[in-house]
């Protein structure tokens, strides 16, 4: 069966798992957050960018990705409308 | 000018102590005055790779508490004249050593050598620290799995926080057949995550518990691809510039048949 998945193209090897994997793991080993405080840093960031223009809550993507040695936080925050405000 | 280099990994069984050994020996065999420290006080195994063990009389903890001369604790090798192991002791442990101490005892060595290499022990407590001391460079050694990765970005931070110059790294146990049906990380899958300069990748090969069962270290075969793998890395250590990798395939009917015959298999080797 693995034989008829692999000429078939539908198994991806095992290094695609280990390099996701690591590549979680590092960052998490560095940046030494919990998933509770992680998830408190998300909720106080769109709650800021909510205070200034109209985001869809639901699809925000937020996560942290490490590439060559450094850390980033990526987000993609799809914006409904911006909120006109009295400044 | 003399260079003091720690091999490092973070997890234990990478192969610390086979590539301190062969690095030891393909700087000796360049013609360089080479000291090769066993820093795993307690757990010594460099002695035994090297073939060495009968011969040990002081070791490293001897000569930091003042029991003998450094000279006396240096057992020359029997094959290379210019090589020379210091011994760890085996009765004692990490903590009968400080980091001041092993820096003083580099300084030493650093004036009678061209190379010094130090094997340091796995972990990141004592033994780590009093390895990286005195050294001046660091070579970082993995295998393409994830939990020796992890490991190694782990030491790369430690040694980098140390303000050693950027590590460089070697990938060992390399399979090139697992790697061509992506079942074990590839070369630059590896470098893309730990993001230092890499400096060797040595096959998993059989020639390696063949040479540890002798006694004899790889590098000292000139027929064996991964002897040929080691040398090169000693070629970058010692700063020529464009050494190209050895070829990963496995090693065909053809090449064997060749080795049998005492063919050397460097014809294989691109």
């Amino acid at each position: 069966m693995e034989l008829i998945n692999r000429v078939f193209g539908s198994r991806l090897g095992s290094k695609d798992d280990a390099k996701a994997r690591l590549k979680l793991l590092l960052v998490h080993d560095q940046v030494d957050l919990s998933p509770a405080q992680l998830d408190s840093m998300k909720a106080e960031i769109i709650e800021v960018i909510g205070r200034y223009v109209e985001i869809d809550r639901d699809s925000v993507d937020f996560k942290l990705e490490r590439s060559n040695g450094e850390i980033a936080l990526v987000s993609n925050v799809p914006v409904r409308r911006v909120v006109a405000r009295a400044v | 000018m003399s260079e003091c280099i720690v091999i490092t990994s973070g997890k234990g069984g990478v192969g610390k102590t086979t590539t301190s050994a062969n690095l030891s020996v393909s700087l000796a065999m360049m013609g360089h005055k080479v000291a090769v420290v066993d820093a795993d006080i307690g757990l010594r195994n460099l002695d035994v790779i090297l073939g060495l063990e009968n011969r040990i009389v002081y070791d490293l903890v001897h000569v930091i508490e003042g029991e003998c001369r450094l000279k006396q604790a240096l057992i020359r090798d029997k094959r290379l004249e210019n090589l020379f192991l210091l011994p760890a002791a085996q009765t004692r442990d990490k903590s009968a050593v400080n980091p001041e101490q092993m820096r003083k005892l580099v300084e030493q060595l650093k004036a009678e050598f061209d190379y010094v290499i130090i094997d340091c022990p796995a972990g990141i407590e004592q033994g780590f620290k009093n390895s990286i001391a005195g050294a001046d460079k660091a070579i970082i050694v993995t295998t393409p799995e994830v939990s020796a990765i992890r490991d190694a970005d782990r030491i790369i931070g430690l040694v980098e926080a140390a303000e050693l110059p950027e590590p460089r790294l070697i990938i060992n146990r390399f399979r090139q057949k697992m790697v061509d049906r992506g079942d074990m990380l590839n070369k630059d899958d590896i470098l893309e995550i730990l993001a230092i300069p890499l400096i060797g990748v040595v096959p998993d090969h059989e020639d390696i518990i063949v040479s540890a069962n002798r006694g004899a270290p790889v590098a000292f075969d000139d027929t064996s691809v991964v002897g040929e793998a080691y040398r090169r890395i000693a070629r970058r250590v010692s700063g020529e510039a464009d050494v190209p990798f050895v070829a990963l395939q496995p090693v065909g009917i053809w090449e064997n048949v060749k080795r049998w015959m005492g063919l050397s298999a460097k014809a294989g080797v691109k």
